[in-house]
């Protein structure tokens, strides 16, 4: 007879395949759109691909990274255990960067949601409008802590997912691998200037180490976070592909939202919907909709974490913050800049820091790890 | 630098509405607590008004008896006294309800032997009446209140108890088809308004010992019977003790049907929708209680609550089982469709035709436009004229006299939504949406998850109408956040969709053969996983 779980206590954990989409959707976000604008500009050549999938490989190291580091600290986020690490004051600064970092990666994905639906959806409506309720359906959803994010994800990711796939095999017709075409043409520089501009879409991995906190069975951990990371590695991989494919480099350096432009330049008779660029838009919302929850809930928590304050009131706090974040871009060079800053803030936050604190907590803690600490 | 930095601040109105960002939600949210708090209350208000239970005995003096009972329902226009004599000697007095009785030879009998009996040993009096049905009771309160259920019961000089005999044979209706569910193929029976006839029913569904059925009396000032059935090694003990609880917090006067006991134990009242699935059908509570659902049962109602429910259990209907796994797995896709659509469509109506015309095919949007042409309102008012006379329509429709009720849907449906495109109020493409939409409605096996997303889908044509498909997006949205956090007895109510449990979605959009499912649903969690 099976040992009954109980049924009505309160859901704080998720399942593996739900801390997988979780944080699957916490990197798929905007980056999908301009993505190969962005790795193209910095390239120059149709290598931007390798590009993408070198930046991947890196991605996956820091993640594992992060996890093994988490999981010395069983149980705790990183906004619990960093000051353990580094000492009170020093961690409480740098959870605070971390906090700050999240909120403006919130900001800079409403942003941009809010810019291409005013360009393809909503022209000339005022831009409050449509973020302002999308902030609120997010505090709505983070309300319900990280098991409502979750099985969201779950809803909106398969669909997505699907209407993604669909779209890029329909603009098959357009591909052509002569715009693929030379690889590595110009030897690995171009690549390596583009890695940067990856990382931004890679930005998001560090939910990672507030996710193992609260893994149902984190013996699994390192399975979910292969399967999150590598699904949009996967997904950006194949998108890099099919738009160079699609439309070629020049064009897709020239073009705001490339993504869209491609799927834009083809149209299919006789079917209910002949642009699919619309559909595309329309399911990716709900996308960039869980992406933004997923940061929202992170910045939240750590402040509720770091200074005890009562969670719900951090999320009503966070609005009107997140909306001030929104706002300050002032135009779409603007926000690609503040992309792009974050892309650097994430480099130095996430690829440094995480390599030094597992320095600095193997040296202080030994191999076994935070069990002993744990006690102490 | 600086001037880069002050050029970024924004500027007072952006603040503004930051202000409004944040004072709104907080609104909303300090409502939505006072009404939450309002519904903690629905359990615990009351007090603790228990049943008194100071036992008033009946004593040995007839008169005595005669009086207390008198004084307690004597007054009663339908309550019958008849005074005998048991062997023409003791005196004992036959009190019973009227209408309670039907077999009247059986009540001549009673009589005829009461006077024959031999009046010096009393006690053999008992003996004297077949088999089990007679039983002695010592309370006065007990005794009222068996014959106010029905029984036929016996009071004689010289013995402190009364005696119930013949139990009651009240009229009922009979077994007869559901008619809220009713199916091509299955079974014909539905539950009545006796729930000993239901139980019944239960048990005749197949033979268990596991089927547990507990009863207790519900309501204060009037008294109700509920039974609470269950399959014993099956159920999660949580769960039971969870809705025992619940039952027996309820605080109430009088419970009409079942839906009261719905409304009082279910999570979350401001919710749209239903956390407790309700039923007239015995297959469907006992395949409910096979999966380790709890099932409750009230006297005068033919409809059972079947607790936990999750969304997707609302689209299944039991056909999907008996017919072959391809049709019912297709049929139920089609539900699931069908839901979307009654959720959806005039939304969807609404977005394209006020904000993105150019999205549909160029021809498909020429041709709509034309018919619109004359149509003096936006289309928000358009679906709402319509979708508002269909509601008042359906609601008279089950009101109407049965012979007159389909000519009124003629009427009503053909006639009315005819005129209305020849007058040019709406369009002849609207009619189109307006009736796919009724219809899919209707394809939903259980009517009050209908009611649910008939409510919906006017808060989603409003969202459409402000935001066009962004708002609808933001409503469906919504919808799936809401779904998300919303529980019944502890089940999340969007199970099994996630979190991904493949082995429960042999079950879902598609069913599998029945030679696959060899397992219960693990998000009952149930005691055992394995259908023996």
């Amino acid at each position: 007879m099976a040992v009954s779980k109980s049924f009505l206590g309160p859901n704080d954990k998720i399942t593996t395949s739900q801390a997988a989409i979780f944080l699957n959707n916490a990197m798929l976000g905007a980056g999908i759109l301009t993505l190969p604008r962005s790795v193209s500009e910095s390239v120059k050549t149709p290598d931007s691909w390798i590009s993408v999938l070198v930046g991947g490989l890196i991605a996956i190291l820091v993640v594992v990274l992060m996890l093994k580091l988490s999981l010395r600290f069983p149980g705790k986020t990183v906004f619990q255990y960093t000051s353990a690490v580094i000492g009170r004051y020093p961690g409480m600064i740098w959870c605070l960067i971390l906090v700050f970092y999240y909120i403006v990666i919130a900001g800079f994905e409403i942003r941009a949601m809010a810019e291409v639906t005013m360009y393809y959806l909503l022209e000339g409506t005022p831009i409050w409008a449509i973020t302002i309720p999308f902030i609120w359906l997010g505090a709505y959803l983070v309300i319900g802590g990280i098991d409502a994010i979750a099985r969201v994800s779950q809803i909106v990711f398969p669909i997505s997912l699907c209407i993604l796939i669909l779209s890029y095999l329909l603009s098959l017709r357009l591909f052509e691998l002569d715009n693929l075409r030379p690889i590595l043409g110009d030897g690995l520089g171009p690549v390596i200037h583009g890695l940067k501009s990856t990382v931004l879409v890679y930005s998001g991995c560090e939910v990672v180490m507030t996710l193992t906190a609260q893994l149902e069975n984190p013996k699994q951990a390192l399975k979910a976070v292969l399967t999150g990371v590598g699904i949009p590695i996967g997904l950006y991989l194949f998108t890099v592909i099919m738009v160079i494919g699609g439309v070629s480099v020049d064009s897709a350096v020239t073009s705001t939202w490339p993504t869209i432009d491609l799927v834009r330049s083809f149209e299919v008779t006789g079917f209910l919907f002949e642009r699919f660029e619309f559909l595309l838009m329309v399911i990716w919302l709900m996308q960039m909709f869980c992406n933004y929850s997923c940061f929202f809930y992170n910045s939240s928590l750590g402040l509720s974490q770091l200074f005890k304050l009562p969670y719900k009131a951090v999320i009503f706090a966070l609005v009107p913050v997140i909306f001030l974040v929104t706002m300050i871009p002032q135009n779409m060079n603007e926000l690609f800049g503040l992309g792009d800053a974050i892309g650097y803030l994430s480099i130095l936050l996430f690829l440094l820091f995480p390599v030094f604190l597992s320095l600095l907590a193997l040296m202080r803690f030994g191999g076994g790890g935070g069990a002993r600490h744990e006690k102490s | 630098m600086l001037s880069s930095i002050q050029s970024h601040i924004p500027s007072w109105t952006v603040f503004f509405q930051a202000f409004i960002a944040l004072v709104i939600p907080i609104l909303i949210y300090r409502v939505y607590v006072r009404l939450d708090n309002l519904g903690e209350d629905k359990l615990s208000s009351s007090g603790s008004a228990n049943i008194e239970s100071s036992r008033d005995p009946l004593v040995a003096d007839y008169d005595d008896n005669m009086q207390l009972i008198k004084s307690r329902i004597g007054a009663n226009s339908d309550v019958v006294i008849r005074e005998v004599t048991v062997g023409g000697v003791v005196k004992a007095a036959l009190i019973y309800v009227k209408g309670m009785q039907e077999d009247h030879l059986l009540n001549m009998r009673i009589i005829q032997s009461l006077k024959e009996m031999d009046a010096q040993i009393p006690e053999q009096i008992m003996e004297r009446f077949p088999g089990s049905s007679a039983h002695a009771v010592s309370s006065a309160t007990e005794f009222s209140q068996g014959i106010l259920i029905g029984f036929m019961a016996l009071i004689i000089d010289g013995r402190k108890e009364g005696l119930l005999i013949t139990p009651p044979q009240c009229p009922s209706r009979e077994v007869s088809e559901p008619v809220s569910e009713s199916l091509l193929r299955g079974s014909r029976i539905g539950f009545t308004e006796d729930l000993s006839i239901n139980t019944a029913l239960l048990r005749k569904q197949g033979l268990s010992e596991d089927l547990q059925i507990r009863s207790c009396l519900v309501g204060q000032t009037i008294q109700r019977e509920l039974a609470i059935a269950y399959m014993d090694h099956i159920v999660n003990p949580d769960l039971l003790r969870e809705v025992n609880d619940r039952v027996a917090q309820i605080k109430l006067d009088y419970i009409a049907e079942s839906g009261y006991i719905e409304q009082f134990i279910e999570d979350n009242y401001l919710s749209p929708f239903q956390q407790v699935q309700n039923t007239e059908r015995p297959d469907r509570v006992i395949a409910a209680l096979l999966e380790g659902r709890v099932a409750i049962l009230l006297d005068g109602t033919p409809f059972a609550l079947i607790v936990p429910v999750t969304f997707s259990m609302l689209l299944q209907s039991p056909e999907d089982y008996f017919e072959r796994w391809l049709p019912g797995t297709l049929l139920r896709m089609l539900r699931f469709g069908a839901a979307f659509i009654s959720l959806m469509a005039p939304s969807l109506y609404i977005s394209f035709i006020s904000f993105h015309p150019g999205l549909i095919p160029t021809e498909l949007a020429l041709t709509i436009i034309e018919t619109r042409q004359g149509v003096p309102f936006p289309a928000l008012i358009e679906v709402l004229i319509l979708e508002i006379s269909i509601e008042i329509l359906r609601e008279a429709g089950i009101r109407l006299p049965k012979p007159i009720g389909p000519a009124m849907g003629i009427v009503g449906g053909l006639v009315i939504g005819e005129a209305a495109v020849q007058a040019g109020i709406v369009s002849p493409f609207l009619v189109i949406v307006v009736a796919a939409t009724a219809i899919s409605s209707f394809s939903i096996p259980v009517y009050s998850a209908g009611i649910t997303l008939r409510i919906l889908r006017f808060a989603a044509m409003l969202f459409a109408a402000i935001l066009g498909m962004y708002g609808t997006i933001l409503f469906f949205l919504l919808i799936v956040c809401h779904l998300s956090k919303l529980k019944s007895f502890g089940v999340p109510y969007i199970s099994p969709f996630t979190p991904y449990r493949w082995s429960d979605w042999k079950d879902f959009f598609v069913r599998v053969p029945i030679f696959l499912m060899k397992k219960r649903p693990k998000l009952m969690k149930t005691m055992q996983s394995k259908r023996k």
